[in-house]
Order: C-alpha cells, then sequence, then structure tokens
C-alpha cells in the first residue's frame, strides 16, 4: 500500500522520520541554531521555540542497541527508555544544547537520572507533570513552566518576552491545525496518504524548525489534493498506544491491507488535535491549561480515561474505523491497562480491539504480520 | 430463583476477606499460646489485623461508612475520622500464603501484560471478577509507581467499581515547601470528599490526638532503629516491616501501637545489652532495599542467617527516617502529614522522586548500619527502581560494599524461584569471599 504522489515534502518528511538528525535540522544547526530535547510530549516545546531554539522530541530512531544502557537499567525497562538511554551515552544525541524531561513515567523518568549523571549535555532539566487535570494542576504547572523558562533564560543568557511565547504559540498551533488537516484528508472513503507516511509527517514535525515545517507541510497538502486515493484496503484501522515513532512498523500493518486512517499517538492527534488558546492573556497560563487540561492525555493522567475513550469514539465515527490496534511497548505498565480498557469498551460496539506488545527497534515482523492477518480475518475482511 | 440484594452482595464480596481473617485468628491464637522471646510481639500484631478486618466486616454489616485505600495516603485522617480502611492491593499481600494466588495471577493474563506489577495485576482481577468488599469511597494512590496509578483508572470502566467516588491527591515530583503546601491543599480536597461521601466529619482536635499518637510510635521507632545498628543485630528480617504495619497500616494513631512499640524497643534494648544477636555468629550484615517479601520470610531468610549469617539488618520497609509531625496547627498538621505520606513513607520516599533519593538512602544506612552488601531485589513491578541498578551499583562501589541485583516478583514464586536466588547469593557470598558457615 502506497501514498500515490509524488512529493518532494513528503520525500523529506520520510527521511526526517528514518533519521534522527534530518537535513532541515542539520541546517539549522550549521546556521548556528540550537536544539532542546523533550522526551514527552507533554514538555511545552513552545518555550524551546521561543527561546530561539528547536524543540525536538527525543527517539530512538537508529539505535542498534542498548548495550551501554543495560549497566544502567534492568531488562525490564520499556525499550524506548534503553535504546534513547544508549544514543545519549554512545554520543548520539552530542548535537542537542538540552533535554528536558517530565516524570512522565516510571521507565522515561529515570532517564534524566542516569543522563544527568554519564551524559555531557549543557542543560538537563527534569519538570514536576501533575497526574491531574483539574485546575489546581494547571497552576502548579504554570509555576513549573516559569522555572523551566527561567532555568533556560539563565542558561542562555536571554530573556523571553510574553510577546516571544505568544509568537512560537502561533506557530505551534499552525503545525497543530496543518496536521489536523492532513488528517482530514483520512477521513475520505479513499484517503490521499497511507497511515505510514502520516506518521512520518508527524514525526517530522517534531523534529525540525516550526517554521520550515509548516511551509514544508502546506506543500504536501497542496500536492496532495489532485492525487487518487487508496482503495485497496481490506479495512481501516486506527491505532492507539504510546511513543510509536517508526512509520515502517505501521506499513507492515498496511501491507497486510488494514489501513491506518488514524489514531491516537503521542506521534499523533494527542499532539495536536487541540489548539492553545490563544485568547488566553497570560500565555504560560494558556500553555498550562492546554498541556494539562485541554490536551487529549495519555493514560499518565489520572480520572481523564472518559475523555480519551471519547476522542477514540468520535474517530470511529468520523474516520469511519473498523477495527482498532493498541499498540504497546513490553513493560510499559500505563498502557496494559488503558488498552485493557479500551477493548473492553469498544468490543461490544462492534469494533474489534487487538492488543500488540512490540520492542521499540521494529523486529518479529512475521509473526506480527500472522497477527495482523488473523486480526482482519476475525474482522471478515 | 432468589435476586441476590445489594447486601448479599457485599457479604459475598467479604468471602475472601473473612478468609484472611480467620486466617489472622488462627495465627494470633497460636502466638499467645506460646509467648517467648521476639516472637510475643507477633500476638498483638495479628490480633490488630484481625480487629482491622472485623472493624470492615461490621462496616458492612451495618451499613456503615468504610474506606479503601493505601499507607500512603495519609490513614490518620480516616482513624481521625473514624472510619475503617483496608488496603485496597490486600489480596498479594495477606493471601502470600494462599494456595490459591498462583491461580489468580496466572488468571489475570487475560486482562493485563505479564509485566506489570503482580501486586495491581491481582488486585485489578479482584475488582473485575467483583471479589473485594466494595467501598464507600476509594482514596487512589497516584505515587509512587505507574501501576497503582494504572490500576485506579481501571475502576473507571469497572461497571461496579464506577460508581464508588474515588479522588486521589495528586503527588508532586519534589520535597520542598512548595509542594508540600501543594500536596496539603489536595489533602483539604480529600477531607471534603470524604466529608461529602461517608457523612463524617473530620475534627481537628481528634486529628491531633491521632497524630501526637503516631508521633510517639514514629519516635519509638527511630529509637528502634538505633538499636539496629547494633553489631550483632538484635532482630532479622520481618522486625522493620512489621514495625511499619503497625505503624501505618493497622494500629495508626492507637496507643495499642505505641505500647507494641515500647515492647518492641525494650525486647532489642534487652538483647543489645546480652550482645545477643539474631543469628549467633553474624558474619553478613545485608541492605535489603525493598519489602521483606513474605513468601521469601519462610525459606530464604531463615537459609541466609543458618548458613552464611546473614542478617538483613535493614531493608526499605524498616528504614523510615521519620519527621515527626507538628501539631500547633491544621496548617502544620497537613504538612506534616504530606510530607510523611510522600517523603518518609517507605517506597514513596525512594520511589516517587528523583533518583538522589535512592542513592542517599543507600548511603545513609550502609553507613550508619555497618552494612557489608547491598541487595536490590528487583521486584518486576519496581521499574523506576531497576531503573536505577547502574547508579546503585556505583554508589556502593564508591562505599566498599558488593551490590547484587536479583530480579524477581515480590508476589509470585514461580517468577525467580527460592532455589535459583539461594544459587545467587551462593555465588555473592563466594565472590565475597565468605564461605557458608560451620
Ligand atoms: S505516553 Fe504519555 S507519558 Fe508517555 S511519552 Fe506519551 S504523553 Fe508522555
Ligand atoms: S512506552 Fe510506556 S513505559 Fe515506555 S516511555 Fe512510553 S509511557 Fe513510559
Ligand atoms: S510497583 Fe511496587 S509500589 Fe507499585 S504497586 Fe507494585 S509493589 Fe507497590
Amino acid at each position: 500500500m502506497e501514498t500515490k504522489v509524488k512529493s518532494k515534502a513528503l520525500q523529506q518528511f520520510q527521511e526526517a522520520a528514518e533519521t534522527l538528525v534530518n537535513p532541515e535540522l542539520k541546517k539549522w544547526m550549521e546556521q548556528g541554531g540550537k536544539v532542546m530535547a523533550l522526551f514527552c510530549s507533554c514538555g511545552p516545546e513552545e518555550i524551546i521555540t521561543a527561546a530561539g531554539m528547536v524543540p525536538f522530541r527525543a527517539r530512538g530512531t537508529g539505535s542498534t542497541g542498548t548495550e551501554l544502557a543495560d549497566a544502567y537499567m534492568a531488562s525490564i525497562i520499556c525499550s524506548f527508555t534503553r535504546h534513547s538511554l544508549n544514543m545519549g551515552l554512545r554520543g548520539d544525541y552530542d548535537f542537542i544544547e538540552g533535554a528536558v524531561w517530565l516524570n512522565t513515567c516510571d521507565h522515561c523518568r529515570r532517564i534524566y537520572d542516569n543522563w544527568k549523571r554519564k551524559v555531557d549535555t549543557p542543560f538537563v532539566h527534569i519538570m514536576s507533570l501533575p497526574k491531574k487535570t483539574e485546575k489546581p494542576q494547571v497552576a502548579w504547572y504554570r509555576d513549573e513552566l516559569v522555572i523551566l523558562k527561567e532555568a533556560v533564560e539563565k542558561h542562555l543568557g536571554i530573556t523571553i518576552t510574553d510577546d516571544k511565547l505568544r509568537e512560537a504559540i502561533k506557530t505551534h498551533n499552525e503545525t497543530r491545525r496543518l496536521l489536523k488537516q492532513l488528517y482530514e484528508l483520512r477521513k475520505r472513503d479513499n484517503p490521499p496518504i497511507t497511515g505510514a507516511d502520516a506518521l512520518a509527517v508527524v514525526v517530522a514535525s517534531t523534529a525540525m524548525p516550526r517554521e520550515r515545517f509548516n511551509e514544508m507541510l502546506k506543500e504536501l497538502l497542496q500536492d496532495l489534493k489532485e492525487v487518487e486515493g487508496i482503495k485497496d484496503y481490506r479495512a481501516r484501522l486506527m491505532i492507539t498506544g504510546g511513543i510509536l515513532d517508526d512509520p515502517n512498523y505501521i506499513k507492515v500493518i498496511e501491507d497486510q491491507g488494514g489501513l491506518v486512517v488514524t489514531d491516537m499517538l503521542c506521534f499523533g492527534t494527542r499532539i495536536f488535535w487541540n489548539d492553545v488558546d490563544e485568547k488566553i492573556g497570560d500565555p504560560l497560563q494558556a500553555l498550562a491549561q492546554y498541556y494539562i487540561a485541554d490536551r487529549y492525555s495519555c493514560p499518565r493522567m489520572f480520572q481523564d480515561y472518559p475523555r480519551r475513550a471519547a476522542l477514540v469514539r468520535d474517530m470511529i465515527r468520523d474516520f469511519k474505523v473498523d477495527a482498532i490496534i493498541g499498540e504497546r511497548l513490553l513493560f510499559c505498565d500505563i498502557w496494559t491497562v488503558e488498552h485493557y480498557q479500551l477493548g473492553k469498551e469498544f468490543r461490544p460496539e462492534g469494533i474489534p480491539y487487538m492488543q500488540l506488545d512490540r520492542e521499540y527497534i521494529l523486529g518479529g515482523i512475521g509473526q506480527m504480520k500472522t497477527r495482523v492477518q488473523a486480526f482482519l480475518e476475525t474482522l471478515g475482511r | 430463583m432468589t435476586t441476590e440484594t445489594e447486601k448479599d452482595k457485599q457479604m459475598r464480596r467479604l468471602a475472601k476477606f473473612i478468609e484472611e481473617r480467620d486466617s489472622y485468628e488462627a495465627m494470633a491464637k497460636a502466638f499467645g499460646q506460646s509467648p517467648s522471646g521476639t516472637d510475643k510481639l507477633y500476638a498483638p500484631l495479628t490480633e490488630a489485623y484481625v480487629e482491622q478486618h472485623n472493624a470492615v466486616i461490621r462496616a458492612v454489616e451495618n451499613g456503615d461508612p468504610f474506606v479503601a485505600s493505601y499507607y500512603g495516603c495519609q490513614p490518620e485522617i480516616y482513624v481521625a475520622m473514624d472510619l475503617p480502611w483496608y488496603t485496597f492491593l490486600t489480596p498479594v499481600f495477606t493471601n502470600a500464603m494462599s494456595p490459591t494466588l498462583p491461580e489468580e495471577i496466572d488468571a489475570t493474563e487475560s486482562l493485563f501484560g505479564k509485566d506489570f506489577c503482580t501486586a495491581f495485576r491481582v488486585a485489578g482481577y479482584w475488582v473485575e471478577k467483583d471479589l473485594a468488599p466494595l467501598p464507600t469511597a476509594i482514596i487512589a494512590m497516584l505515587h509512587p509507581c505507574d501501576a497503582s496509578l494504572a490500576a485506579h483508572q481501571l475502576m473507571q470502566t469497572n461497571e461496579i467499581w464506577r460508581h464508588v467516588p474515588m479522588f486521589g491527591c495528586d503527588p508532586p515530583y519534589w520535597n520542598d515547601e512548595r509542594s508540600l503546601d501543594y500536596y496539603a491543599n489536595e489533602t483539604r480536597l480529600m477531607i471534603s470528599f470524604l466529608e461529602e461521601h461517608t457523612g463524617r466529619k473530620l475534627d481537628m482536635d481528634r486529628l491531633r490526638e491521632v497524630i501526637e499518637e503516631s508521633n510517639k510510635m514514629f519516635k519509638l521507632w527511630i529509637e528502634y532503629n538505633e538499636l539496629r545498628r547494633a553489631v550483632p543485630c538484635p532482630h532479622g528480617y520481618g522486625v522493620g516491616l512489621q514495625a511499619f504495619g503497625v505503624a501505618m497500616n493497622i494500629l495508626v494513631g492507637d496507643p495499642k501501637g505505641t505500647q507494641w512499640f515500647t515492647d518492641l524497643v525494650e525486647d532489642a534494648e534487652m538483647l543489645v545489652r546480652e550482645g545477643t544477636g539474631k543469628v549467633e555468629n553474624e558474619r553478613v550484615r545485608i541492605f535489603w532495599f525493598d519489602v521483606v517479601s513474605l513468601g521469601l520470610s519462610l525459606d530464604l531468610f531463615p537459609w541466609l542467617e543458618q548458613e552464611y549469617g546473614a542478617v538483613v539488618v535493614m531493608d526499605m520497609f524498616g528504614y523510615t527516617p521519620y519527621t515527626l509531625i507538628d501539631t500547633t496547627s491544621e496548617e502544620t498538621m497537613l504538612k506534616g502529614l504530606g510530607k510523611r505520606a510522600l517523603c518518609d513513607a517507605p517506597m514513596m520516599r525512594q520511589a516517587r522522586g528523583v533518583a538522589d533519593n535512592w542513592i542517599g538512602d543507600i548511603r545513609q544506612v550502609v553507613t550508619d548500619y555497618k552494612i557489608d552488601c547491598v541487595v536490590w531485589p528487583g521486584h518486576m513491578g519496581h521499574k523506576d527502581g531497576s531503573a536505577n541498578i547502574g547508579m546503585m551499583r556505583e554508589v556502593c562501589r564508591e562505599l566498599g560494599v558488593p551490590f547484587m541485583n536479583i530480579g524477581m516478583d515480590n508476589f509470585d514464586e514461580r517468577y525467580t524461584t527460592t532455589a535459583e536466588i539461594k544459587e545467587m547469593f551462593s555465588r555473592f557470598f563466594d565472590s565475597m569471599g565468605l564461605a557458608k558457615a560451620g
């Protein structure tokens, strides 16, 4: 299954998803630009943009092993965590000026502790991310944003003004709106883009200067206008889960005939389905409100399951989803429960739900193919 | 055909709970009959477990309010509100010896990944299978681990449990004043929630009494831990866990708990005076950096003592450098309770925040308790700890003590069997140049 368009922008996005440092980011750095990595999608990209840097969502792309990280972490730690720490230890992340973590999950938050001690990155910071989504949590997170902002200002010797923050919010909101436009096209009976390519676009959106990305995505949207949609699919699928950043994973599913039309992923709708409210006067308040309360959460957020399930339900309707695949990295605690719950909720509504456990680096393709094929067969397709 | 009334259902859900109560009752009787040496401390402990169970059973029978919660969620408040409470995680702990536990663990595979903490896997299974007493309200524990948070989300899709009101205080990642103020505010919300859903009011003077009584216990606990520094160590594995059970679970703010600690200190004092250790020839002093698993208490720990003269001098649940709570005002009490729940209580203290907390504790315990080796059991649920093994090993190297990471399941012997763990210890002690005793 393929996106039937010759698009330079799409090629660049595909390349960006396959490499850690893509050509656009390289260009930025060659011009003296700095990059700051974020280890969870709850991290405030806008503050980094407002500081004149490129926010880069950390990945383990290109990693081939965890031999160095294994000296620091046991094998019951999720493989994203071990691969990305390994890359830090190997020096693959030497291109960043700094990195920001949040106490996201028991695995990822410990990358910070190890990195701080073992990797020579000029700026490292961890934020305390609330586990609830109510007013006191928004207020707490706003304070955390102030602490981060001040730390970045001190490190770079700059001032991040409210105007710069507002500008950054506008830029990131534009990225979100453009990504949403791309997803709108996938609602069609014959979507013009595969799920694998759509994932590549979203990954690229977290890895290059956003203004440049926005221009490129506009080009792609233009290119996709006339394209013939994909018809040869057996079922329309949705993918739910956490840090899935490898388009090849989706490709394996699509090669079996299941077209992925939407998702609820960290490199997916969760990071762009809502905007930051530009009408809120205080930009830090607007960001806190967005990241804690408005954005669709992941199972890391307590008592917010109903809202997540409602998003899945809306997607099933709007994208005409036949079935859901819940991807999970082995050992990930928060997603095993969420997938169980989502399955329990949607199966009785006639939406089959399959949980697929995986390792961060794509492997075991044969077994995965068999499971996807069997799943599609249960749909009668 | 008769339909099951709500009351019948609640009585049915008590079945396992009553079984547990009965097994404690049998233990209490046995301990009561042969009170000698340190063992005499077991009788009041098991009696208290029986009474805690009975309080919940009575509440169910009388239709009175009761709460499901945890030691890390400020149980002093439930006690002050006269609310019976049980630990939601109770199945794996109290059922640790139950022959049906392995079956239940296997049955959870149809629900969650096998890599999800067994404690909450089984608790979640009990929820899904309607096997646990349905409380009036749940105070969820959102720290220290992902498993705890995730398991509580589960209740939102369970047909029965979703109707039970639930609240969780949001845990900050830091230990500073700002964090304690924030948490005190969360605690205020929790109190309002409990008042609303249980109909009980919190009287601050009663809370003061409870805290003052618990302060007495913690003071004695600190004294007791001083005595454990002695060489040879007067007591072995398990006593720290009992102290934790008394102070934070079954006799919270209860004068009976204070009496238990008084007896504990007396017993330890006497042994230290006599120079009597847990084993005759103490050769290795172990810091067991996790909960002392009940499963291992039957075989592994006695074996370590007998074969190697290796004594668990300190463990995570026995080591809790508590700060006494200032009871001058509502503000100081709530902040103090928050600090206890976040920064002092075992597991919360280490696992909730940055890794410095782990490293700091190892450094302190190894120095204060003349530790010869540090063991990280590596319970399969403790991901955040197992992501620190490099740091733990390094601090141990720096302190000149060997470090061992086992990799086991605190609740399922099949994950790494006791025989395998013994083998690991033998090799470990060999590398320390330690031959078997005798
Ligand atoms: S799943 Fe949640 S905690 Fe994990 S990276 Fe995504 S947003 Fe962050
Ligand atoms: S996959 Fe799960 S365990 Fe791994 S970093 Fe993401 S949320 Fe954490
Ligand atoms: S991971 Fe540890 S702290 Fe969390 S539920 Fe399991 S045993 Fe308790």
